[in-house]
């Protein structure tokens, strides 16, 4: 017989994030909004949508530090490019006529992938969180020892780090450049840098998951943040393939002809 | 004075009536219960249908539909919803994130159960105009541009002429004993009559929507809720197959394979920031 747990609720919901300052003739409507206890007026005033956004996620202002690395990830990360999945999907479905506003959900969600999106994004920082005490040379070492056989498609040395199309990801050093000037020496950043370097010697290296979640944690942020951030990071981008595509109709984008479409019999192993 | 008695009385309550669950007593749906009533005696089209109008179908209506959503069950990964399931199942989404961003891409203008309201609109003008006296003639050249072409939702289609899987339906309703009412009517005679303009004629969106008009007993609202997530099979296929691969195989891009054709190359301004 089913039965009650009898969970304790609470009455309310509860933000630590957010403030809204009730009007004293209707308590429906509010007069105005605090960020973690800044007014949003001066916020509007005086913060970039970076610091905001840093403000968001960490509670507190970053310092100088954290604000140059800061614009420096999302501008890094601000669009995964036309050969992603998840801008593939929103130049798919924009030219397809689906309606403008599934777009960014559409996009942010083929972004969230375990296989280079943000759920990568989350384990890569779990793991540097985890293993960064290690010595770089030794861990890697370790990992390539412990590799499953190979398969086709790329390796995984970790979550984060290995190959792209079968080689160190050489986009990915180029976006790590600005991002490790600014990494302290002995942050998460820099600790995967050098196990980068570490891996180089067996063809494999970091992957743009892996760079985004050690800035991410150089930052400050969670594993779990550093995901959402690498997704908000990546969405103008999204935005901006979908708004050159929309409107442009079905022809906008390939679609694989009859001649180089092949449907194998799943019961005879033979083109049908 | 503010006036906020409808919010007030909302607060902190829920009111429905499709049904809800009370621990230790069941599972309600519009009266019905749910484990000792439908579970196991009702398909489960007649309870969808239900949990969207209120009402259980004539089991013939539900048996229908369910074939309706199976004309959608493409697995065919160029298929626009479809491709990017298989882009989700390639990039390692989970499958309800991943098969809903494909489903969610099917609500379009083009195709798909976004088209559903366009085409039960063109039919009901189309009826509406006949009513006044208008003959249909007269109501086609009214949705026609300059250039001959034809604004008929319901009677054009993406890629193919013509709709095999009409007689089909049409086929399965005959089956059933579903005649042909007022709608399908209408729509067999806009049919007849845009022959002779090309490429337009009834699609299945055109005659879904003639036939629930006729047989489905709902308004155009529920039915656009009934099927909004009717190409879900054919995401699905196309999900699991590429999930299955090795991720990031499916249908990959070189740098070959993306045309660049913006601005040139050049220099951020000396000046900067302003």
């Amino acid at each position: 017989m089913e039965q009650s747990r009898d969970t304790a609720f609470p009455d309310h919901v509860r933000t630590r994030v957010w403030e809204e300052l009730p009007d004293p003739d209707n308590a429906w409507l509010a007069t105005g909004a605090r960020c973690h206890g800044y007014a949003l007026d001066e916020m509007a005033r005086r913060l970039s949508f970076d610091d905001t956004i840093f403000l968001l996620l960490r509670g507190e202002l970053p310092d100088a530090a954290q604000r140059r690395l800061m614009s420096r990830f999302l501008v890094s990360f601000c669009n995964p490019g036309p050969r992603h999945a998840a801008s593939r999907a929103v130049m798919n479905a924009a030219a397809s006529g689906t309606r403008n506003a599934a777009l960014p959900a559409i996009g942010i969600a083929l972004l969230g992938g375990e296989h280079l999106g943000s759920a990568e994004v989350e384990h890569a920082a779990a793991f540097i969180a985890a293993r960064c005490s290690a010595e770089p040379i030794d861990l890697a070492a370790q990992l390539v020892a412990l590799e499953p056989p190979l398969t086709p498609g790329d390796r995984r040395v970790a979550p984060g780090f290995g190959t792209l199309h079968g080689n160190i990801d050489s986009f990915c050093l180029s976006l790590a450049a600005p991002l490790c000037e600014l990494a302290r020496p002995e942050g998460p950043l820099a600790w995967s840098a050098r196990f980068a370097a570490a891996l180089a010697g067996t063809g494999c290296g970091w992957l743009q998951p892996g760079l985004a979640a050690a800035t991410a944690l150089e930052l400050g942020f969670t594993p779990r943040a550093a995901g959402l951030l690498y997704q908000l990071a990546g969405l103008p981008g999204l935005l901006a393939h979908a708004l050159e595509t929309a409107g442009r109709g079905i022809t906008a984008m390939p679609f694989v002809p009859e001649e180089r479409y092949e449907y194998v019999d799943a019961d005879t192993g033979g083109s049908a | 004075m503010n006036d906020t008695t409808f919010w007030d009385q909302r607060r902190s309550r829920i009111r429905t009536r499709k049904g809800g669950w009370r621990i230790g007593g069941g599972i309600s749906v519009h009266g019905h219960s749910l484990l000792e009533d439908l579970v196991g005696r009702r398909s489960f089209f007649e309870v969808l249908y239900l949990e969207v109008t209120g009402k259980l179908p004539d089991p013939r209506l539900a048996r229908w539909i369910e074939a309706s959503f199976l004309c959608l069950a493409f697995p065919d990964p160029r298929i626009w919803c479809n491709q990017i399931g298989a882009l989700a199942g390639s990039v390692r989404l989970t499958p309800t994130v991943g098969i809903s961003a494909g489903v969610m891409a099917s609500e379009s203008t083009l195709y798909g159960p976004g088209s559903t309201r366009p085409a039960h609109d063109f039919l009901v003008s189309a009826q509406t105009a006949r009513l006044g006296g208008a003959t249909l003639e007269a109501f086609i050249a009214s949705r026609t541009r300059p250039g001959g072409r034809v604004r008929a939702p319901g009677f054009t289609r993406p890629i193919a002429q013509g709709d095999d899987r009409v007689a089909a339906l049409a086929g399965l309703a005959a089956e059933l004993g579903f005649v042909n009412g007022t709608y399908l009517g209408l729509a067999l005679e806009i049919d007849a009559l845009l022959a002779p303009h090309g490429d337009a004629g009834l699609n299945m969106l055109g005659y879904l929507a003639a036939f629930l008009l006729d047989h489905g007993d709902m308004q155009i609202a529920d039915g656009e809720c009934l099927y909004a997530l009717a190409v879900n099979a054919g995401v699905h296929a196309c999900y699991a197959e590429a999930a299955s691969a090795p991720a990031g195989g499916f249908l990959p891009l070189s740098c070959a394979d993306v045309q660049y054709r913006g601005a040139p190359a050049r220099p951020l301004p000396d000046a900067w920031p302003p």
